[in-house]
């Protein structure tokens, strides 16, 4: 499989599909597997200062086209987090550590523990829809996305990806003061709710969540889109892809590499595998040497 | 999707247990789960302890929400989804089904002619099922002594010769799961087990209930004692609410 090889974000990968934040994450033993079974890297749950339990179910919906989900962030705080992460990396491929936190200081923090435990890159969640004080709260606010970025490219040595939000009015503004880190991760959950008609309430503990999956391509597609197209960006492509063809789509789009979640649940774990082999014969059958000849070919 | 279904009747089975019975036009089969949600309160997962025309929920009272589903009456509405999971080897001939606390519950629809029981539980009081075995193929055992034999769910597999079933299920607490399964290894083959752990999103993309990188909630909850074996969390460590890796 070597010509499905891509540099992205400043790592190299065997296979450009990696596994998106929050999806099978939290356990190393997961991550392992996934790897193992064809991802080309694999995003860890987001991880903050404290530990947290999330909310309490239901954390998610299915809505027939894709998945609603406020989690709530739960993760075991960062002390505790270095054994996933060497179980993970036992696949021999890289680990990408997520953090979320309300300051520069605090993300700092999160970025060389995370260094220390071995991860190939770090990914800020800028992006988490439903959590107060953090997330898009955070990410929405470019002067605090540049101060942020900007004292982690200052201080660690490891790339540094921003994941930015599509609850946006302004995603050039996000993304230009972004525009030091290593790569922008385009996009997170869409916000959405579901309301059951019997109980007469929304399903979601939380209320409100974000939609992920199939429903959402478009959306993510536009942002990978303008962004490459507006600001020429390094860009990993997420949301809605499932097939070979989705994930065609983005990089033609402009991306570089993408991620996969929610297909985890539609498609199962060998969704990694059955992409990879999609983006083969296609490439055999239209004589492309390297997926990057076809980052951003569609872009007019 | 969220579907819902309606109240029939309510049976009190122990005086922590009790069943709901409805109706629900959807195929389920035995060693599946499904997500209950009581509004106002959280979503548990449930097995289904009758999978005909009529379906069944056996509750153990443990928390709030289930507390809120024992005030339920006929009549009122239960909200879930599913049903989830892989469901247990079916097989001809006799069948040992051993399940300890309300383990019971997911293997009563594999009760017939053909089964004998092994049911645990502190005491007599909280023996689940017992009594829907045929005469004689029931092995009680409780912590106290106040039925059967005395002492812990492994005591009841002395004197039987376990090549002469087909097939034994196994469902509990882990720690109970674990106790059978190390007596059990190497000994046979035809067993499988019905693995707990907690669950937040049902569908496999939490994590949250990941054993060895399987996902109880959609490879499981059934497992073959082969593939048990060489799971190296199994009876070791989990992941609380938070993530965090604790030990049993
Ligand atoms: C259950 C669930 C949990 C998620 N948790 C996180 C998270 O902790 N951090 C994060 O950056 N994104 C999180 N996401 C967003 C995904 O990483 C991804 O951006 C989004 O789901 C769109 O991709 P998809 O359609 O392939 O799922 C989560 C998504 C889902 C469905
Ligand atoms: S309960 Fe979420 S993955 Fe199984």
């Amino acid at each position: 499989m070597s010509h499905l090889n891509v540099k992205a974000g400043g790592i190299s990968l065997k296979e450009p599909g990696i596994l998106a934040s929050g999806i099978l994450d939290e356990n190393g033993y997961s991550m392992k597997r996934i790897l193992l079974e064809g991802a080309g890297a694999a995003v860890t749950k987001s991880i903050g200062i404290d530990g947290r339990d999330g909310y309490n179910p239901p954390v998610v919906v299915e809505t027939g086209s894709g998945i609603l989900n406020a989690m709530g962030l739960p993760n075991p705080g960062i002390d505790n987090f270095s054994e996933e992460i060497t179980l993970a990396m036992k696949a021999g491929k890289p680990v990408i550590g997520s953090i979320f936190a309300s300051n520069a200081n605090d993300f700092l923090k999160l970025a060389e523990k995370m260094s220390d435990y071995g991860v190939a890159a770090v990914e800020l969640n800028l992006s988490c829809p439903h959590v107060k004080g953090f997330g898009t709260e955070v990410g929405s606010d470019p002067a605090l996305v540049k101060e942020i970025v900007s004292t982690l490219k200052g201080s660690i040595s490891i790339p540094v990806w921003a994941k930015l939000s599509p609850n946006v009015t302004d995603i050039l503004s996000i993304a230009n003061a972004a525009s030091d880190s290593d790569a922008v991760v385009l996009i997170n959950t869409v916000r959405g709710m579901a309301i059951d008609i019997y109980a007469r309430s929304p399903i979601l503990t939380n209320r409100y969540g974000g939609l992920s999956g199939s429903s959402i391509k478009p959306v993510g597609l536009r942002l990978v889109y303008e962004v490459r197209k507006e600001l020429g960006l390094e860009i990993i492509g997420v949301g809605g892809i499932s097939t070979w063809q989705d994930a065609l789509e983005y990089i033609m789009a402009g991306s570089s590499a993408f991620q996969v979640g929610t297909a985890l649940w539609s498609n199962g774990r060998k969704v990694f595998s059955e992409i990879n082999q999609g983006l083969e014969s296609y490439m055999k059958e239209f004589g492309v040497g390297n997926l990057m000849e076809l980052r951003g070919v569609a872009i007019r | 999707m969220m579907q819902h279904v309606k109240i029939l009747r309510k049976e009190i089975e122990t005086p922590t247990v009790f069943s709901l019975y409805f109706h629900w036009d959807v195929k389920v089969e035995p060693g599946q789960f499904v997500m209950v949600w009581v509004p106002g309160y959280s979503e548990v997962p449930m097995s289904l302890s009758s999978t005909g025309k009529e379906k069944c929920l056996t509750v153990k009272m443990y928390g709030d929400t289930t507390k809120a589903l024992n005030s339920l009456k006929e009549g009122d509405i239960i909200q879930l989804r599913g049903p989830y999971g892989k469901p247990f080897t079916r097989v001809k001939g006799k069948t040992l089904l051993v399940g300890g606390g309300s383990g019971m519950a997911s293997m009563r629809p594999l009760i017939n002619e053909e089964s004998t029981g092994i049911v645990a539980a502190r005491g007599q009081d909280e023996l689940l099922f017992a009594d829907d075995f045929s005469k004689g193929n029931a092995i009680c055992v409780t912590e106290d002594g106040s039925r059967g034999i005395k002492g812990i769910i492994t005591a009841g597999f002395e004197n039987l010769d376990l090549k002469s079933f087909s097939m034994i299920y196994i469902c509990g607490p882990e720690r109970m799961l674990y106790a059978v399964f190390k007596m059990l290894h190497g000994k046979t083959e035809n067993v499988e087990f019905s693995l707990e752990r907690s669950m937040k999103c049902g569908i496999g993309l939490c994590d949250s209930c990941s054993v060895d990188g399987f996902q109880i909630c959609k490879e499981g909850p059934t497992f073959s004692i082969s593939e048990v074996e060489k799971m190296g969390e199994f009876g070791k460590t989990r992941l609380d609410r938070s993530g965090k890796r604790v030990f049993f």
